[in-house]
């Protein structure tokens, strides 16, 4: 992996993990909130408000992270860039309005809190959460498409796309589907994890509260991990068909071969990875379900910190996979549908889609040297942040 | 001639108008993200001084709005950025290739704001007076190193570094026929020795230097812009205008001949990045120095009669005696801001502005100023032309650019659809001079207001409720001042070498869908005003009493 690679990894990595959360609270607080209202239930209201502290802290973190990754697939892979805006101007467009629609919604629903009517409050938190499943829509479509180019046409000098072919790109519902619930899971163990740790420090005495936002949440993570189970089989399978390239990368090491191009690379191992954390989910969700016949137990409490661990690793490794296992392409079908592309579009692909062709102007040390500075720079402020966010507010109750 | 039809008629309108819309309103909010935080600094070092607890409230109401805004722009933000790489992708490409650099380091700029904007806003209460102040200052550097960066990508675009202008004002005659505007490049010595380098100074190339591996070059606009056509239109060399200055062995040379456009582009573009400097590239385009200080003095000018707008109206509503000696003193306060800022906007950065557009961008002051017999000219009829060679040139003698003479076809070899006519909008006249009209007007309200607060008098309320509407003609003012800017780059996208019609997707959206998207970034921009006046305006009546 060259430094292009390593900057884009690291930036997508935290992004991907912030934006998962942030679409599963976008889920759960507007919930919290409707239930707290139709209970009258001010405790349960109260940590709906305080977990949206939470979310805002995530959103701001994966804002920040993604502009960096957008940035720096600009400077490192123009002509990427250049084809890509050319033909994906509906499905990032789809993106680009839910995203200023979902900014909208965080900002009135907080401000908004215990000023607009609950009716209208409700509704910004339905907007919020519809918004949140909408910005993923718009981003998977294109990653369908650099998984196999459906819909891609080319036409004399110019490249086109066809919406609804793109739409019905067999790799798309199951890598949608399976983002949503792989975003449920983390944010629900998320969810049960903050509350566990304050379960830990002696700060969480209510035992309505525990139920409701540390064993339920396992228990909705327990079954969308089985749902997500045939999801993955799903994507696999799609994968196979679609982009046999990127399928072998994973699989033939481990004695699965598609039809189509050899493997270059073996990422069996980091397939393997994945699984290993998806195993420990399984396991300590079964531990904690298992023993929390009066609430949940000392070791319990470890064990929900060891899911929600497991479940960003393996959704960060999982994600890793899936843009590794395409390297060095943009696109995974490339090498199967290269020599179907007329000239001078065959050339030209193949230079803007292929990531060895960094920019030369950003292969200098000294920018290295100051993305890595600013870099930790904006780690450690990010851990500042959650820090403040996270720790601090809960050590001063 | 109808200057909204000029307007409308080159390359992209729909596209063009969207992301005029698109940015505004990005613009719109990024004014307070740079003028508020100055403020806030200032505000908190009074109070630090004098221990007046007013402009405590003050610091705090404004952190508040910082909060509410950034948030707000930052999906404006990002929606402009998508805005770009998808209607204007061969543009992206070619600023994340060549001057890629301040886009990159504006992404710790952005850093910098999230965190300082938002420690200011959730850690007022944890923060002594003193780091407030340090945050605040922090904050402040966040937003204005992100503007620095970017207004001077926008800076290239307007003045490329290198260019030389086609504009001798001493003796007031346009130098086309020499083959300028020209732009500065740097072609390694292995495209040259392909070169019929006596044919390409014939059509008005300069050899102005040389280095070990290439030539320094003034190559013609219309050439470049070809070239960049050509470039992001993947034709080859055999289909190109190269054709025509390859020297005999190159013209045998089926290798060079079938190699795509882009690729030689690409390598003189390079070249030419590595000889200037990739991470200082932008920041020399020659008006670069001006369009910072006056980006920024546009967002002190409006955050201040914002303030003042605003603070008018505590004044008109507040009931409460205490609370009306808050809003007096918030109001004084953005009275002596307001003009500050304005006075300093027009007669300082404004001026340098202006020059650094007489030398770059002739064609646009030509423009700006109507020197043409083809509309009714405002800067004709007011005589404000006989002034403008002495205010822009500094000599009485010089001559302002004529409109009328600049040939249609400056720009390109050969016409082709969405490029018709080089000249850029004559609307740009109109809207220049209501801009500085409007400015005026503002300047001598604030005038007007100091008279009153400084002598202590009461403010007459009828001078109060005009003020209401100081907040959006200052808004207008800016906005003018940005059309004036962009619109008049018109038909180019970056000055002497890329046109509006390569910048754009092949791909546009249907018009009805780029109207669609235009109601929505407008609703968005309403639903914040919206938002403002009930999370920060309407709760702060309950404070009065």
């Amino acid at each position: 992996m060259g430094v292009p690679e390593f900057f884009l990894a690291f930036a997508f990595g935290i992004h991907i993990l912030m934006v998962n959360i942030g679409i599963a609270l976008a889920t759960i607080i507007p919930f919290l909130e409707w239930k707290a209202r139709k209970l009258s239930d001010t405790r349960l209201l109260s940590n709906a408000k305080n977990l949206f502290k939470i979310y805002a802290a995530t959103y701001g973190l994966a804002g920040v992270f993604g502009t960096a990754f957008t940035v720096f697939l600009l400077s490192y892979y123009p002509e990427f860039i250049g084809v890509a805006g050319a033909v994906t101007l509906y499905p990032f467009g789809i993106a680009i309005l839910f995203i200023t629609l979902h900014f909208f919604s965080i900002v009135t629903y907080w401000y908004g809190w215990d000023r607009f009517s609950t009716n209208t409050h409700l509704t910004i938190g339905a907007l919020l959460a519809f918004s949140a499943y909408m910005i993923p829509f718009g981003f998977r479509s294109v990653f369908a498409f650099l998984n196999t180019p459906t819909g891609l046409l080319i036409k004399g000098s110019k490249l086109e796309l066809d919406l609804m072919a793109a739409l019905a790109n067999p790799t798309f519902p199951p890598l949608y589907l399976k983002s949503i619930v792989g975003a449920l899971i983390v944010g629900f163990l998320f969810v049960a994890a903050v509350y566990a740790y304050k379960k830990y420090k002696g700060e969480l005495d209510d035992p309505a509260i525990e139920e409701e936002l540390i064993l339920k949440p396992v228990e909705i993570a327990a079954v969308l991990l089985v749902i997500q189970a045939f999801l993955g089989a799903w994507y696999i399978a799609s994968l196979a068909l679609a982009a046999p390239y990127k399928f072998n990368n994973i699989f033939a090491a481990l004695g699965l071969r598609a039809c189509g191009p050899s493997p270059a690379a073996d990422y069996s191992w980091l397939f393997i990875l994945k699984m290993v954390f998806v195993a420990a989910q399984f396991l300590a969700i079964i531990y904690v379900l298992s023993t929390a016949k009066n609430g949940v137990t000392a070791t319990g409490i470890e064990a929900v910190k060891l899911a929600a661990a497991s479940a960003a690793l393996g959704l960060i490794t999982g994600e890793y996979l899936n843009a590794f296992s395409q390297y060095p392409y943009f696109v995974a079908a490339l090498p199967q549908i290269a020599a179907k592309i007329p000239e001078p579009w065959r050339t030209l692909l193949a230079r803007a889609l292929d990531l060895r062709n960094a920019n030369i102007l950003t292969m200098d040390p000294g920018l290295i040297a100051f993305t890595a500075v600013f870099l930790a720079a904006l780690l450690a402020a990010a851990l500042y942040f959650i820090y403040v966010v996270f720790f601090k507010g809960v050590a001063e109750k | 001639m109808n200057p909204l039809a000029q307007w409308a008629a080159y390359a992209a309108s729909w596209d063009r108008l969207l992301s005029l819309i698109g940015i505004e309103v990005h613009w719109i909010i990024l004014q307070y993200v740079l003028g508020f935080p100055l403020i806030i600094l200032i505000a908190l070092l009074i109070h630090y001084k004098t221990g007046n607890k007013h402009y405590l409230k003050l610091a705090r109401t404004l952190t508040k709005a910082v909060g509410l805004v950034f948030a707000v722009g930052a999906a404006t933000g990002t929606a402009s950025e998508f805005g770009l790489v998808l209607l204007w992708p061969n543009l992206t490409e070619a600023a994340g290739r060549y001057i890629y650099f301040p886009l990159y380091a504006e992404i710790f700029a952005f850093l910098m704001e999230v965190v300082f904007v938002y420690l200011l806003v959730f850690g007022w209460d944890k923060l002594s007076p003193k780091a407030r102040i340090a945050v605040a200052l922090l904050a402040l550097t966040g937003a204005w190193y992100s503007a620095s960066m970017i207004v001077s990508v926008n800076s290239y675009m307007v003045a490329p570094t290198g260019i030389v202008a086609a504009y001798n004002p001493t003796t007031g005659t346009w130098k086309y026929a020499q083959g300028y505007p020209k732009v500065l490049l740097v072609v390694p010595n292995k495209i040259v020795a392909a070169l019929n380098v006596g044919k390409l100074q014939s059509l008005g190339m300069e050899v102005v230097g040389k280095t070990g591996d290439a030539v320094i070059v003034l190559m013609p606009s219309k050439i470049v812009q070809r070239l960049a056509w050509e470039a992001w239109n993947n034709k080859y060399v055999k289909d190109s205008i190269l054709l025509l200055v390859l020297n005999d062995a190159a013209k045998s040379n089926n290798a060079l001949l079938n190699t795509p456009v882009k690729v030689i582009v690409d390598t003189i573009l390079v070249r030419t990045v590595k000889q200037v400097g990739p991470y200082t590239v932008t920041f020399l385009s020659p008006v670069y120095p001006g369009s910072i200080l006056h980006a920024l003095g546009a967002a002190l000018t409006v955050s201040g009669f914002t303030l003042l707008g605003a603070y008018a109206l505590k004044l008109l509503t507040a009931k409460d005696e205490e609370y009306r000696k808050y809003a007096y003193t918030a109001f004084k306060f953005a009275v002596y801001f307001s003009l500050t800022a304005i006075v300093i906007q027009g007669l300082v950065f404004g001026h340098i502005m202006g020059e650094e557009i007489a030398h770059y961008n002739p064609e646009k002051l030509a423009a700006m100023e109507g020197t043409s017999n083809q509309i009714l000219s405002l800067s004709r009829l007011t005589g404000a032309d006989k002034m403008m060679p002495l205010i822009i040139y500094g000599n009485p003698n010089a001559k302002l650019p004529i409109y009328d003479q600049i040939p249609k076809n400056y720009c390109y070899l050969q016409p082709r659809p969405g490029l018709q006519d080089c000249r850029p909008p004559l609307i740009i006249h109109y809207i220049y001079y209501t801009k500085t009209g409007l400015a005026v007007l503002l300047g001598l309200d604030a005038l007007l207001l100091l008279y009153y607060v400084y002598r202590g008098i009461e403010i007459p309320k009828l001078i109060l409720e005009a003020n209401l509407a100081s907040p959006f003609i200052v808004h207008i003012v800016s906005f003018f001042g940005w059309a004036t800017r962009e619109i008049g780059r018109k038909p180019w996208t970056i000055y002497g070498i890329m046109t509006v019609d390569v910048a754009h997707t092949p791909n546009p959206a249907p018009p009805a869908l780029v109207l669609l998207i235009a109601l929505y970034f407008i609703a968005l921009i309403s639903a914040l005003g919206v938002a403002v006046w009930k999370l920060i305006y309407v709760p702060s009546l309950k404070e009065e009493v």
